[in-house]
């Protein structure tokens, strides 16, 4: 029994199943990210917890009381929306009083819950403001205030930041994460952004087509993505996904790597030594771009870092690393260097494999299978 | 001056003199009452509908208004008038809510069905009055309503209830669906939320509702004369028989008064809430 409990939940619209037999457990305190592109059912199932859209089948418990047929406003449930839904016609007072008074609470009582709320997120001098006369920003903490009153079980964040310019995106991403070290509720939030969804979780899980791809910590995640949708998804630029074929090696497993010229380079694989013995299988390699990197970025600690030099098509400075991109595997594959790199595009320069990091997926099922 | 600014400065003059022209042609009907509307009926039958009064009077107002012979008795228009607004003001106010209730059920809370019905809705706006007339004696008479104000009133709400919820429901499809899951989640129910959260962000609309509610049953004649009888006539039906009565001279110019008695009401609410009206019309077609 956990503090939320999500036990196959299922809703489908006529034929169409948007979200298939889902569990998760999430236990208090936790600030759990449901991640992935539109349309993967995230938001459905955000919606779902919060009472907003029915659940067609299975069930949603919070402190062991099911949900499903109690109304959002009976659920002890918070929800921030992506447009921050204000009432345009309140002020920032009444905007945040409302939900206290349609539960009935003594005037006296809201008056000091707002006193309380306004000061933890500086909006005093708001108070007597419309939301049309607020910044983006203002309105998203006011947005906050307003699920703040209630003293949620669970708070349900529905993008929040997306229509923030990137730099208050930033801002509020940092004041989201204290909030929450300082309130310790539990929050489910729906991203579509992998960062925020990084930054933010103490768990994430990525979906995609109606379903939880892979539920785990932020570094599990990105370390050890259970299937190429998921290694694709989260991070930035994308982990480089490489056809290349196994190879038996004196004392383990190797991979061997395409390169333009018809020739290969052949990489040592750790990771891969339960697949021993299968020699001329075809796999996909994923390699993160910062485990693709100039000798001398390359991680000292790590126990299988291997040099290969490859011939540079494309080099992207950005400020704080360079992005250099070669062809490896008939593919455009990414590597990650540091900022005052001497490599030069057209050049011929040594790449750093931290192959103890690359992990591989088979072609065919899409699933890792190291 | 050049030659281009000169020919652009006589395309501008012909441009105005045109407009000036058209507005004078507009205006003349209105002139035409005013100033015979002031004037003693020697005057006009005398000829001189065009000329200013050389003796300016109001008596023809205060005929028209309390003194003509309109019904059995010479009581002039004022019974009539408040006839008017005793049906006008709770049809309106009745019709906009019922409007604005249904917009509000059949965007926030579509249920299967829903489009048809608002489909079927439609279709009462473009029913001919004259279609209804029998039907509806029938109906009146059953409910007991016959020749009543509230009989006029129940007739005006029912045919203004298509317009008013193409209207509402149009405005509140672009109304943003999220605010009212908010509400939900702050625990308000479907009442309050229509009254705290939908209506008052319904002021552009509201005024269009009220002003084409307003305007066609204040002018409506058909029903009037159809199903009132001596002491709910309405304003319209009062200014007719006053035109049409057939006893002794034509005083015409107690006619023109009485016509802009009755016009004032509705022209009144143009200027005072005209400039809403084009932007909540915009607002209301544009984006749903």
């Amino acid at each position: 029994m956990s503090f939320l409990d999500i036990d196959k939940a299922t809703k489908s619209y006529g034929a169409v199943r948007v979200l298939n037999e889902t569990d998760i457990s999430v236990e208090e305190g936790e600030f759990l990210v449901l991640v992935g592109p539109s349309g993967c059912g995230k938001s459905t199932l955000l919606n779902m917890i919060a009472g907003l859209e029915g659940v067609s089948s299975g069930e949603i418990r919070i402190r062991d009381r099911r949900m499903n047929d109690i109304k959002p406003a009976d659920r002890n449930i918070a929800m921030v929306f992506q447009s921050y839904a204000l009432y345009p016609n309140m002020t920032v007072r009444s905007n945040i009083s409302f939900g206290m008074e349609m539960h009935g609470v003594r005037k006296a009582k809201r008056e000091e819950k707002i006193a309380e709320i306004a000061e933890l997120l500086q909006l005093t001098p708001f108070l007597d403001r419309k939301p049309g006369q607020l910044s983006g920003g203002q309105r998203q903490r006011v947005a906050m205030g307003r699920a703040l009153t209630r003293d949620p079980d669970v708070f349900l964040f529905d993008e929040p930041l997306s229509n923030l310019d990137a730099k208050l995106r930033v801002d509020m991403r940092t004041e989201i994460k204290k909030l929450h070290q300082k309130l310790g509720t539990t929050i489910v939030y729906v991203t579509h952004d992998q960062i925020e969804a990084l930054t933010l979780s103490t768990r994430i899980a990525v979906m995609f087509g109606g379903e939880v791809q892979q539920l785990g910590t932020p570094q599990e995640i990105y370390d050890n993505p259970t299937n190429m949708f998921v290694a694709g998804f989260m991070g930035s630029p994308a982990m480089n996904l490489l056809p290349a074929t196994l190879r038996d090696a004196e004392g383990g497993v190797a991979v061997e790597l395409a390169l333009p010229d018809s020739s290969y380079i052949s990489l040592p694989f750790p990771r891969g030594a339960t697949l021993s013995g299968q020699d001329g299988r075809a796999i996909v390699l994923g390699i993160r771009p910062e485990a693709m990197t100039d000798p001398e970025s390359a991680d000292a600690e790590s126990p299988a870092i291997h040099q290969a030099e490859l011939s540079i098509d494309v080099i992207e400075p950005a400020g704080s690393d360079t992005y250099v991109t070669v062809s490896l595997c008939g593919k455009d594959a990414i590597g990650r260097f540091r900022a005052n790199t001497s490599a030069r595009a057209g050049a011929r320069f040594p790449f750093s494999f931290d192959m103890a990091k690359a992990v591989a997926f088979d072609p065919e099922t899409e699933q890792r299978i190291d | 001056m050049s030659i281009a600014s000169s020919t652009h400065r006589i395309a501008r003059f012909a441009l105005y003199g045109v407009l000036a022209l058209f507005c004078l042609y507009y205006l003349m009907p209105l002139y035409v009452m005013v100033v015979n509307s002031l004037k003693p009926l020697s005057e006009i039958t005398s000829g001189g509908m065009i000329a200013l009064p050389k003796e300016w009077t109001v008596a023809p107002w205060r005929n028209a208004w309390s003194e003509a012979q309109v019904g059995v008795e010479a009581t002039g228009m004022r019974p009539y008038f408040i006839n008017s607004f005793l049906m006008v003001i709770p049809a309106v106010a009745i019709a906009t809510i019922l409007g604005a209730l249904n917009g509000y059920v059949l965007t926030k809370w579509t249920f299967k069905g829903s489009t048809i019905l608002f489909g079927f809705l439609l279709f009462g706006c473009f029913i001919p009055f004259q279609i209804v007339l029998i039907p509806m004696a029938r109906a009146l008479g059953m409910m007991g309503l016959a020749g009543t104000v509230p009989g006029l009133i129940f007739v005006h709400v029912v045919y203004g209830i298509s317009f008013s919820t193409l209207y509402f429901r149009n405005y509140y499809a672009a109304f943003p669906t999220e605010l009212v899951r908010a509400a939900q989640i702050d625990g308000a129910g479907f009442f309050t939320i229509f009254f705290r959260i939908l209506l008052p962000n319904s002021g552009p609309i509201a005024v269009v509702c009220v002003i084409w509610l307003f305007t066609n049953i204040w002018n409506d004649f058909l029903f009037g004369a159809s199903f009132s009888d001596f002491n709910s006539q309405p304003m319209t039906v009062a200014l007719n028989n006053l035109v049409q009565s057939s006893t002794g001279v034509q005083e015409y110019n107690v006619h023109f008064a009485g016509a802009i008695i009755a016009a004032l009401p509705t022209l009144l609410v143009y200027i005072v809430a005209g400039r809403f009206f084009v932007r909540g019309l915009m607002s209301g077609s544009v984006k749903g």
